[in-house]
């Protein structure tokens, strides 16, 4: 322990020395290491970057939709996408002939070939939120087929990951009254936008000491009745405040709501509204949480569906309106490999259930195409054109080769990445060697005395490996939190993504304790091995 | 008088080149505790390479080296250092000290390796204490070697050896770097040593007035011994007559 402390003194003592020349052995360790630590980081982020896209781009999404309209066509060649069953209908169909009477002859033609059932006006005719319909007097009928129970039963299928059913319609949201709210700062434009209202006299009340408005800022979005899986699915959401609805809520249908990031700027402006009452429909509800975009090629705008909306649980909307079906069960599989097979599954599982005779068409569509995944699903829209246009044959490819290959290729990136940082470590580790060999040739004399007076070998060795190790460690450290500078700095400057693991941290931190050790360990060596009256005669 | 060193037959040849060079030819000597025995020899004589083994610095090539009775000729590297600390002081002419250390810190290292007793630094920073108001260098503590002069910094150096209470002091060229009136304060010092600690003294120059101070004088010539008496007209320091 004294002869460590000791040899820590010496060996601080003698860097100081060379204050110069340590500085710049140094600055070549640093260098390596923040190297090291920005590829890792960058690498890695880059890596995690593109899986998530992948994933956010819908590559393992699935989405059964209620009714089916779609109008008849070839069979696909292919079969990675999975047509929805059609079967010619059925001559004398009563609903049918009933559909062709009201709408005219001419649009027999087109409605000849379409279940009765598959009518998209019914499909979309949701019920108005003043009028508190339940479905069948809503128009949705027969044809809103898919319950929660569906969604229960999709759940037990082996392959799915997530399962989420949703409600989706459009809705006029109310801030909290401006009197309650005079804190929060109301967007100026938050009124002047909502450009399908009337824009209330009384709308703005700020401190400027207008009268106090008997209504809040409103806004009209898009309401999604959704599960507490959704986040899940969409992975690219973040939570800047709050969080979201829980399984409670859901199950107790609860009036709670998360809001979308541009709904929230909307309504409250920069202030957070957790805990904060809004309205939909004249109910009072809760705000727990507002989600904004994770990814930096995704950026909420107005209007978009993500972001400019609001999330309430699904058993809260269908209490409210009165609704016992859904518009449609969203799914992810646990890797894209499966979407086939899972579509597959699925479509059975709903026939059956929906008691579809094998004459019968699909009274559910089931989509997963991957062109239309990019194309919608959290690809900046030129990306996904480009893809999409430079892909001829995108059907062709599996989700599970498109996947690989976007892989593999970010593994090439990383691996390159960090051949350039080893390179550059390579070349701090021989500065080290250079600076301890000058040092030993340089202090033979003081290795003598040292052997003179009692010191080992061992002491000798392991007080110039201290003094390498001492150097590339101070480096490592200082590279360390140059990295971090570095990366972050990066993150800011080029939005490029970075996953700043503790483990890089400590890989960074241990080769810079590895190098020292390797490259202090030969001059270190020569420094012991010496006889004592060598290192005595020698005139520096 | 127990005997600290035992030398027999013991002979070091330096190859250089295709030249072998006889430093020792089968020398014999036996050193008693409390002697100071002067080695002189003009340069080249073998007198330093014979320090150099009995400090354990270097091993004999053929013979036998008995330090207090123990044939170190025949130790490993690491029992090596371990006598080196506990049994022998140097004193060098070029003073070896630690620079960028303070003479402290230069009294401290013999303790700091010493493996055998376990002082904490207290204790050893008041032990360099004591060592250095022995040599006269009480104030002086916080002093670097380049803050001090040759005597100071020799006396520096012989603090050290005293450290770890050694069998035997070897001075090799202790006033090579000394003007006169230094050399014979450092030589005060050794007889004072000598005298009052008892502790074994030897000393290596080829300067015959210096070798003059020890008990017995040991002459050597082209690697041989070629006298070997009790010093009848010793010269003796002022203070070290008292």
């Amino acid at each position: 322990m004294k002869i460590l402390k000791r040899s820590l003194v010496q060996a601080i003592g003698a860097l100081r020395k060379n204050k110069l020349q340590t500085a710049l052995t140094m600055t070549g360790m640093t260098i390596g290491v923040a190297t090291v630590l920005t590829m890792i980081a960058l690498g890695r982020g880059a890596q995690g970057a593109i899986s998530d896209q992948i994933r956010s781009a819908g590559m393992n999404l699935i989405v059964v939709t209620a009714g089916n309209y779609q109008a008849p066509r070839e069979r696909p060649p292919d079969d990675a996408i999975e047509p929805s069953a059609w079967h010619p209908p059925r001559q004398g169909w009563d609903r049918s002939l009933l559909r062709s009477a009201v709408l005219g002859d001419h649009e027999q033609g087109r409605l000849f070939r379409i279940h009765a059932e598959d009518d998209p006006m019914a499909v979309h005719d949701h019920p108005l939120a003043s009028q508190r319909l339940g479905d069948s007097e809503a128009g949705l009928g027969a044809a809103a087929t898919l319950t929660l129970s569906d969604a229960a039963e999709i759940r037990r299928i082996p392959a799915v990951q997530y399962v989420s059913s949703g409600v989706h319609m459009n809705a006029h949201i109310e801030g909290p009254h401006v009197a309650d709210a005079s804190a929060i700062p109301a967007s100026p434009h938050g009124v002047a936008d909502a450009s399908g209202l009337p824009a209330s006299p009384h709308g703005v009340a700020d401190a400027s000491g207008l009268p106090a408005s008997p209504h809040g800022v409103r806004w009209f979005t898009r309401l999604h009745g959704d599960d507490v899986a959704q986040p899940l699915i969409r992975r690219a959401w973040v939570f800047p405040h709050g969080r979201y609805f829980n399984e409670r809520e859901e199950r107790d249908s609860e009036q709670v709501i998360v809001l979308g990031s541009v709904v929230s700027e909307k309504l409250f402006g920069s202030a957070n509204p957790v805990g904060q009452t809004v309205k939909i429909w004249h109910q009072p509800f809760k705000v727990v949480g507002v989600i904004a975009s994770g990814s930096w090629i995704l950026q909420p705008e107005a209007g978009d569906d993500q972001f400019d909306a609001i999330y309430v649980p699904v058993t809260t909307v269908q209490r409210l309106l009165n609704l016992s079906k859904l518009n449609d069960i969203t799914i992810t599989t646990k890797s894209t490999g499966d979407v086939t097979q899972v579509v597959r599954s699925i479509t059975n599982l709903l026939r059956q259930r929906h008691r579809i005779s094998a004459r019968m068409p699909d009274d559910f569509t089931v989509s997963s195409q991957a062109r239309k995944a990019l194309a919608s699903g959290g690809l900046r829209p030129e990306v996904a054109a480009a893809v999409v246009g430079n892909v001829s044959g995108l059907e062709k490819v599996t989700l599970d080769q498109l996947g690989k290959t976007l892989d593999r290729a970010s593994q090439t990136m990383t691996a390159l990445l960090i051949s350039i940082a080893a390179v550059s470590l390579l070349v701090g580790g021989i500065g080290i060697m250079n600076v301890m060999m000058l040092s030993v040739t340089e202090r033979t004399r003081e290795i003598g005395i040292l052997r003179a007076v009692g010191a080992t070998a061992t002491d000798v060795l392991s007080q110039f490996l201290l003094e390498a190790m001492g150097m590339s460690l101070v480096g490592g450290l200082l590279g360390i939190a140059l990295g971090l500078v570095t990366s972050l700095v990066v993150t800011q400057l080029v939005h490029w993504s970075i996953d700043l693991s503790p483990l890089a941290v400590f890989v960074s931190f241990a080769i810079s304790a590895a190098v020292g050790i390797f490259f202090g360990y030969y001059p270190a060596r020569q420094a012991a091995k010496a006889l004592p009256i060598e290192s005595l005669r020698f005139e520096s | 008088m127990s005997v600290v060193i035992s030398v027999r037959n013991v002979s070091k040849t330096y190859v250089m080149g295709e030249q072998s060079v006889h430093a020792l030819q089968s020398v014999s000597l036996d050193i008693h505790r409390g002697e100071f025995v002067s080695v002189v020899g003009p340069s080249g004589s073998g007198k330093s390479t014979l320090m150099h083994i009995l400090g354990c610095l270097d091993r004999p090539g053929s013979g036998t080296y008995l330090l207090e009775g123990q044939d170190v000729s025949r130790l490993s590297d690491d029992e090596i250092s371990r006598v080196r600390n506990r049994k022998i002081g140097f004193v060098f002419q070029g003073f070896n000290l630690l620079s960028r250390t303070s003479a402290l810190e230069n009294v401290e290292l013999p303790l700091l390796y010493d493996r055998e007793t376990t002082l904490t630094a207290a204790e050893r920073k008041r032990g360099a204490m004591e060592a250095l108001h022995t040599v006269g260098l009480q104030g002086r503590e916080r002093h670097h070697p380049n803050q001090l002069s040759g005597g100071q910094q020799q006396r520096v150096a012989i603090a050290r050896a005293l450290m770890t209470r050694p069998a035997i002091l070897l001075a090799d060229e202790p006033t090579g770097n000394l003007d006169s009136q230094t050399s014979i304060e450092v030589m005060e010092l050794f007889q004072r040593l000598n005298r009052e600690r008892n502790l074994t003294i030897v000393l290596i120059t080829h300067e015959h007035d210096v070798a003059a101070y020890g008990s017995r004088i040991v002459v050597f010539k082209d690697g041989k011994i070629t006298s070997d008496e009790v010093n009848a007209k010793r010269r003796v320091t002022v203070k070290g007559a008292v």
